[in-house]
């Protein structure tokens, strides 16, 4: 199933976590044969991944803002995430 | 102890497409591994077909009408995008279906201790009007209905540690208070169900795990969700719906059980048999679909149902023949 899917690190964010939301719900609506069902569940757990990898890049702007000793918002230099 | 093994060479010809996953060659697998000297003490018969009535019993005559009439005299036809029949499919979930029922009265009738019926395809995902997940008959939920019908049991119990949940067996036990259903599962997974919260009628406990879990927390679900329920139950038989793609090699699950964990939890199941029911045990063959690991996990089952404790948990090595 995804052979044509789009490749998972070229993702935005809103679009990895869109498909990630349909794939839990079609799970969980047991719409996926047996056979695909692990296929899908995986990419699900990358594009979770994706997703939190992302969010904790964004995490660490914050912190690196919130971080300025004087207060002030002064540059989004993103810290290195691993 | 003394444990009856049913198989039939027809469950080597029901094959669906090349690359499914539910091949024969899963059974030529299971059939190597008993082929061993160290399960030389099996007492081995051959399935015969399930008397339809039977069937009858789990399933409406319309939808046992249209699996007959769906049979092909040559290829393969889907039922869905995962079930498929070949011109041996029928005669083989009939026999699957007399497996169950043949090990009932073994064990019922006391001919041997408990029982293992080595079939294909696969059961506990048909529902009672549903062919799906490579299932057309509960065999197993069939092997419950006849073993009340025949023996007039009143509390039948199925265990299923398969790496999917057993719907189909879910769904006809859901309304049927003293039938038990207890399940292990990775969910999310096919086919969607086994939520701690489906309960039936107080009968159905499903303990869902998660990706990645492993023995420690398979053993932790069923010492504290499946085990005491089932104790509580006080079964007059227990069924084992026997799956073994919760295996850490197997492509269609992401559990990481070993042999060990399959002996381990063979073993508690025959202590809990042995306490409440003379040891009465018929486990029935579901998924599985690593060679190397359904074969090994099928090795130490049925020696732990052979032999009990000691030496059971061990797997046989394939390298001593």
């Amino acid at each position: 199933m995804t052979d044509k899917a789009p490749a998972i690190a070229d993702m935005t964010f809103e679009a990895a976590l869109a498909e990630l939301e349909a794939i839990v719900e079609k799970l969980e609506a047991g719409k996926v044969s047996l056979e695909d069902s692990i296929a899908i569940y995986e990419r699900g757990e990358k594009l979770k991944m994706h997703c939190d990898k992302q969010l904790k890049a964004a995490e660490a702007r914050i912190e690196k803002i919130t971080l300025k000793s004087d207060g002030s918002a002064g540059g989004t230099e993103p810290l290195d995430v691993d | 102890m003394s444990t009856l093994l049913l198989h039939h060479d027809v469950f080597t010809e029901h094959e669906p497409p090349q690359g499914h996953p539910e091949r024969a060659d899963r059974m030529r697998a299971v059939e190597r591994i008993l082929s061993h000297p160290h399960f030389e003490d099996l007492r081995r018969e051959e399935a015969a077909q399930g008397a339809r009535e039977h069937v009858l019993l789990v399933h409406p005559e319309d939808y046992v009408h249209a699996i007959e009439q769906s049979s092909p005299t040559e290829g393969e036809i889907a039922l869905d995008a995962d079930t498929w029949m070949n011109p041996s499919t029928l005669e083989a979930v009939y026999r699957a279906v007399g497996a169950g029922t043949r090990a009932v009265d073994a064990v019922m009738n006391l001919e041997v201790n408990n029982a293992f019926c080595a079939v294909r395809p696969p059961g506990h995902h048909a529902e009672t009007a549903r062919a799906m997940g490579f299932c057309l008959f509960s065999s197993i939920a069939i092997a419950a209905q006849y073993a009340r019908e025949a023996y007039g049991l009143d509390r039948v119990a199925v265990v299923d540690f398969d790496v999917h949940h057993g719907n189909g067996t879910q769904d006809v036990f859901w309304s049927e208070e003293d039938l038990f259903y207890g399940s292990t599962h990775q969910m999310p997974l096919f086919p969607g169900t086994g939520a701690v919260s489906e309960t039936g009628e107080g009968n159905i406990f499903n303990a869902p795990l998660s990706a990645g879990d492993g023995g420690d927390l398979f053993r932790e679900a069923m010492l504290s969700r499946i085990f005491p329920a089932l104790d509580a139950f006080q079964p007059e038989l227990v069924l084992i719906s026997a799956g073994f793609d919760a295996h850490e090699r197997d492509p269609l699950g992401s559990l990481q059980l070993k042999e060990e964990d399959f002996a381990w939890v063979t073993l508690r199941l025959m202590d809990l048999a042995a306490k409440h029911c003379d040891g009465r045990i018929v486990s029935m063959l579901e998924g599985g679909y690593d060679l190397a690991g359904l074969s090994s996990s099928v090795g130490v089952h049925v020696k732990a149902l052979m032999h009990g404790t000691g030496e059971a948990a061990q797997p046989v090595d394939e390298d001593e023949y």
